[in-house]
């Protein structure tokens, strides 16, 4: 190829970024790392709807034991309801799908599909993922893990009911579950799901480390990359341990192995350890990407640096390792030697410190900063505060005495509602109020955003903040009618509280489908950098064209120079040098 | 526009370079060393709660008389065929590296894995023969049948891996001295597996 004729395709591409591909290409099989994670995006709101929904059903049977479900009550499978109301099996049907449809199919693509695709390519400078046909093997992988899962429902027997942690031998015996088939296909889901994450997580270590733009150290990285970074690693190394566990109960259920059956030399508590050896980083994996959204939202709404940069990253390094040596916290009543429990309750309680480090560098970042209450902000800021009462309750259930009272109760759902919905989810809606701009195009409303906000906040802890009562007052987990139990009866009125709440929770999510509907339709139309915001992602167009970035970007310092005394605006893009008279935070 | 911007932006259609998809390959083999570390760490902690360890008093394994023995010295001999493909696999490597075609090594290569995948096949089906199977033995028949299991379909994914690397250069000679990447990642994965089977080999069968 001569120079000229180099130089004119490159004017041509410049041109029109968008390549001209018909719909199959662009929308279902697109190398495009931006593409795919708009895939991964639609598809799991898709799935937080049906998590809302089987939650809605769960709701509305401890609020109302034994009433017939208004409107869907008739359509339902009758594995689940008989006449409209809910029976006892159906109720663990759909406590069980509602975690693994809310932990596998909804948080971990959001956070890690969805926003890990199209940030880290375009927060490093880089054209794409290091391998995108990997990446889009990895979405269509998801979705394939999604079908097996929801077939469940329609296969003889119905839905697994035996909770997403699927405790042998009830998970691997069919005589106790009674759900052959739909057990056996929770394990392929699971396992085709684990294939998917770590195509994906392949593909994001490979991608932080080698494709860098000039000048982007890792210390120059926004904390969004390094915790998905941090989270890639945690994926390759607990996700598989999962695919070996959900093999062996694959093989119980069909093959007739005795791995948690007691009578063949198996043992039951097998399970427990190797679910729960990915089950704790698998909490981190939830987490870390949410915390490294929010601290970009917080630094940027507050027009001021990230306090302690390096101190948020070492500490998200330390969670995750700390989260490989905690695993047995959620095993203390399941008959451990004091010593063992004594040191994972200690281990435990060390995750703590990197923890409130995180947390006291966000209320450093937002001290005396010229605070922005926009909706990503206020998301954000939640995201703070419901994750400190999650944390927090954690480490009652990290002491060994406390666990074995609050074990299997309410309080426990309480904890990691806090921790997934007031963390994860929170951080998820912040990230797309600020993100969606840059995705679309249009930014999001403001207004219908606040009315988001307010009312998910109100409702959510409206919902599960008497969850904590109800644990303390005695309320087990899993139980599909607490007002046959005479202790439990006193506090009927909390559980239908939950549910007022969990309805107007479910009702809330219409003002952000209408919000998005609108926004995409008719929104205000986004600039480049609508937020005056540092990261590479905005120093090109919204949305941005096909390969990301018409010329390499070059980096010249940190990701978080926001108010730098000695230069007149109050931000410092990536890709600007700073002035000889500027005192920057970076290097 | 600058020529390196068009090559910045044909980046993410051609795919990684080598040195990339080679540190991809050793991220995910990562994940597949966990996976194994799983299967095989579970089989172990029930194998050692119920016996004790190989060098204790009471250990017996198998546990009851009337479990069949597995074929050690079949086994033993196969596992030199697999070990003996790693090295031609690594002469096939060797060869295109010189500039030369690698075919005829790639073809022993695949005979010597399909050898072993025909003779783990032979095993299963005489231990099934001798009423050993994934239902019967307990722990040892569900963790032999299982990890063999796994690890035999990654040597069977292996030969395939090779077999398309084979065509490839057969029909297309694409593999080059100084770029042949999938050639190299076959090859990383390949001795993985050889690997993978030592440590299997030594658990289930020696001890």
């Amino acid at each position: 190829m001569t120079a000229t004729t180099a130089d004119s395709h490159a004017t041509e591409q410049a041109a029109h970024h968008e390549h001209e591909v018909g719909f199959f290409h662009k929308y279902l099989w697109t190398f495009d790392h931006k593409m795919i994670g708009l895939q991964y995006l639609w598809t799991a709101l898709a799935f937080l709807f049906i998590g809302g929904a089987l939650a809605l059903g769960v709701r509305w049977q401890l609020g109302y034991p034994g009433a017939a479900v208004p409107i869907i009550g008739q359509f339902l499978p009758e594995t689940v309801a008989v006449d409209g109301s809910i029976i006892p099996g159906g109720y663990n049907m759909l406590v069980t799908m509602h975690a693994t449809v809310m932990v596998f199919f909804v948080v971990m693509p959001l956070l890690i599909g969805a926003f890990g695709n199209y940030l880290i390519p375009l927060q490093i400078g880089a054209g794409d993922m290091a391998f995108p046909l990997l990446n889009e093997l990895s979405y269509w992988l998801y979705v394939l893990s999604g079908v097996i899962l929801m077939a469940a429902f329609f296969v003889p027997g119905g839905a697994p009911g035996t909770g997403w942690t699927a405790y042998a031998p009830l998970s691997s015996v069919a005589a106790y579950n009674g759900v052959k088939i739909g057990q056996s296909l929770w394990g392929i889901a699971l396992f085709v799901n684990g294939l998917s994450s770590i195509a994906g997580a392949t593909n994001y270590i490979t991608t932080v480390v080698n494709m860098r733009a000039p000048g982007m150290s890792m210390f120059r990285m926004p904390l969004t990359v390094w915790s998905l970074f941090i989270t890639a690693i945690l994926l390759i190394l607990a996700v598989p341990i999962l695919s070996a566990a959900a093999a062996m109960l694959f093989a119980d259920l069909n093959l007739g192995t005795s791995f948690f059956s007691p009578a063949g030399g198996g043992q039951p508590l097998l399970w427990q350890h190797l679910f729960w050896f990915f089950g704790h980083p698998e909490v981190y994996i939830m987490i870390l990407p949410a915390m490294g959204l929010t601290s970009e939202i917080l630094a940027v709404f507050s027009r001021k640096p990230i306090f302690g940069y390096k101190a948020m990253v070492y500490a998200m390094i330390a969670i995750g390792f700390l989260g490989f040596i905690v695993w047995g916290h959620h095993m203390f009543v399941s008959g451990m030697s004091l010593t063992l429990s004594a040191a994972f309750s200690v281990s435990t309680m060390v995750i703590a410190v990197p923890s409130a480090i995180k947390t006291f560098n966000w209320m450093g970042t937002i001290w005396r900063g010229s605070i922005e209450f926009t909706t990503a902000m206020c998301f954000a800021l939640s995201f703070v505060s419901m994750f400190v009462i999650g944390g927090l309750s954690g480490i009652f259930m990290a002491s060994t005495p406390i666990d074995l009272f609050v074990h299997h109760t309410y309080f426990i759902v309480a904890h990691f509602h806090y921790v997934l919905f007031g963390g994860s989810i929170f951080a998820i809606f912040g990230a797309l109020y600020f993100w969606f701009p840059k995705m679309f195009g249009r930014m999001l409303d403001e207004t219908l955003g606040k009315w988001h906000f307010f009312l998910t906040l109100i409702f959510f802890n409206l919902t599960f903040f008497p969850m904590h009562n109800l644990g303390l007052g005695g309320m087990m987990r899993r139980i599909a009618d607490p007002t046959v139990y005479e202790h439990l009866r006193q506090l009927q009125p909390l559980n239908q509280l939950c549910t007022i709440g969990a309805i107007g929770l479910g009702f809330t999510t219409f003002v952000f489908i209408w919000n998005v509907i609108r926004s995409l339709r008719s929104g205000e139309k986004a600039p480049m950098n609508p937020w005056n915001a540092n990261t590479l992602e905005w120093t090109v167009p919204s949305p941005p064209g096909h390969g990301n970035f018409p010329k390499t970007p070059v980096v010249y310092h940190g990701p978080y120079e926001y108010s730098v005394p000695g230069i007149d605006k109050d931000y410092l893009p990536q890709t600007e040098p700073a002035p000889a008279s500027a005192r920057l935070e970076s290097h | 526009m600058s020529t390196a911007a068009i090559a910045h932006d044909s980046h993410g259609h051609e795919g990684a370079s080598p040195a990339v998809a080679k540190f991809g390959m050793i991220m995910f083999l990562l994940s597949e060393a966990m996976l194994f570390a799983g299967l095989l760490g579970g089989y172990f902690i029930l194998r050692w709660s119920e016996n004790g360890f190989p060098w204790q008093e009471n250990h017996a394994w198998p546990p009851d008389a009337g479990i069949p023995a597995l074929p050690v010295f079949l086994t033993s001999v196969n596992t030199i065929f697999l070990l003996a493909s790693s090295v031609t696999f690594h002469l096939a490597e060797g060869a295109v590296m010189k500039g030369k075609s690698g075919l005829g090594w790639l073809f022993v290569t695949i005979c010597l894995g399909a050898l072993f995948v025909g003779i783990q096949c032979y095993e299963w089906w005489h231990l099934h023969h001798e009423g050993l199977w994934f239902n019967t033995g307990g722990v040892y028949g569900s963790g032999f049948f299982v990890i063999t299991g796994f690890h035999g379909l990654h040597v069977a994914i292996g030969v395939l891996l090779i077999l398309w690397c084979f065509l490839r250069q057969l029909f297309t000679r694409c593999f080059t001295p100084s770029h042949h990447p999938a050639l190299a990642n076959v090859a990383l994965y390949w001795h993985f597996v050889d690997v993978v089977w030592i440590v299997v080999l030594t658990l289930l069968y020696y001890v």
